[in-house]
């Protein structure tokens, strides 16, 4: 694969585009801010996939990333109480032993990384360089059936993915559909209060007024300790 | 500190070229395979930096999700290299990106359960805090 013409130019806005977003997130005070540099860096990498030619990964991470699990992360933040971070009392990093030794950690990976990525490219026989790649892509795109606006191509990724899908992989397709059941069901499980539990089981309910009520002694014998 | 970070910079360029300074123009005017890789790399790099340096979870988590969508653009690069060299099922890879984004939302939903159960009984964010199994 190679990319020419405006689509380097766009790889390269979007690529660097989330690398920037995606150190801002880590270095940013408001976890709020944190999670709009987040989703400036997943709109970024979605961008990525349309240049690689996966559309319809590109439209999943948009619905599914930003739109729902973005969205969770903004619901949790404000759930929780983050006021003390966003006036600068609390310290945003570990030690600074341990921030010492995450950048080393960086460095060596960074470039251990690419020479390996250096070192596995020569072994790739990428004989087919330059334009005639991109000449050969852009017959197959003028192939294409044409939009009813006239202007666009449809293309026929998601076609082929929903053909792979449902033929090679319908098996882990349920896994998957299993696995989000039991993820539903386990974080309601888990984000449901004392009260909220009770209530849903089948319990005694004289048994049930004196558990809450020693859960709320106990929260605010601790508040005030605190 | 320049003399460092020249050939810093043109270690991280030449990548692809198999090490001729003179193919790094062509190669930023063409990226291909190779960019993609690096490019996923940088961001899983820093998603680890993430997980290892900061306090509060949320942001733990959103680094989780970052080293996720590394490996998802080298799915996808390898997915579009396969299909230029006429490999059949290439688009396996892009169907190996769904599954990766299903497993990302379940494990999303999961943590952040467990991040609003832990605020509740624990009142705190801050994972230099949670220290109940340590001795």
């Amino acid at each position: 694969m190679v990319l020419s013409g405006w689509e380097a130019v766009f790889f390269w806005v979007f690529s660097i585009t989330a690398l920037f977003m995606a150190l801002l997130m880590i270095m940013a005070r408001n976890a709020v801010h944190s999670a709009l540099f987040l989703i400036s860096t997943l709109v970024s990498v979605a961008a990525l996939f349309v240049l690689a030619g996966a559309e319809f990964v590109a439209g999943a991470q948009v619905l599914v990333y930003i739109g729902g699990v973005m969205v969770l992360f903004l619901f949790v933040i404000m759930l929780v109480n983050v006021g003390a971070e966003e006036r600068g009392k609390e310290r945003l990093f570990n030690s600074n032993v341990q921030v010492t030794a995450t950048a080393v950690l960086g460095l060596l990976l960074a470039f251990g990384l690419v020479y390996a990525i250096n070192q596995g490219v020569k072994g790739i026989n990428d004989s087919r360089r330059g334009d005639d790649l991109a000449q050969q892509r852009a017959t197959e795109q003028r192939a294409l059936p044409t939009s009813a606006t006239g202007d666009m191509k449809i293309t026929a990724d998601t076609q082929r993915i929903g053909n792979s899908l449902y033929r090679y992989a319908s098996l882990p397709f349920e896994i998957a559909s299993l696995l989000l059941l039991v993820a539903i069901v386990g974080s309601v499980m888990l984000a449901r209060t004392l009260k909220q539990e009770a209530a849903a089981d089948d319990v005694d309910p004289e048994i049930l007024k004196e558990a809450v009520a020693a859960s709320e002694e106990r929260a605010e014998l601790e508040s005030v300790s605190r | 500190m320049l003399n460092l970070l020249f050939p810093a910079l043109a270690f991280f360029w030449q990548t692809g070229t198999g090490g001729r300074m003179s193919d790094v123009g062509n190669s930023v005017t063409h990226p291909d395979l190779s960019k993609f890789l690096v490019i996923g790399a940088l961001l899983f790099i820093i998603g680890v930096a993430g997980v290892l340096t900061r306090r509060n979870i949320i942001v733990i988590f959103m680094s989780i999700e970052l080293i996720l969508n590394a490996a998802n653009i080298n799915f996808i690069a390898f997915s579009r290299y396969l299909q230029d060299m006429g490999n059949v099922n290439a688009v396996a890879g892009q169907v190996f990106t769904v599954f990766i984004i299903v497993v990302a939302a379940a494990e999303a939903a999961i943590g952040l359960g467990i991040v609003i159960a832990l605020y509740r009984n624990k009142e705190t964010i801050w994972v230099d805090e949670i220290d109940l199994l340590k001795w």
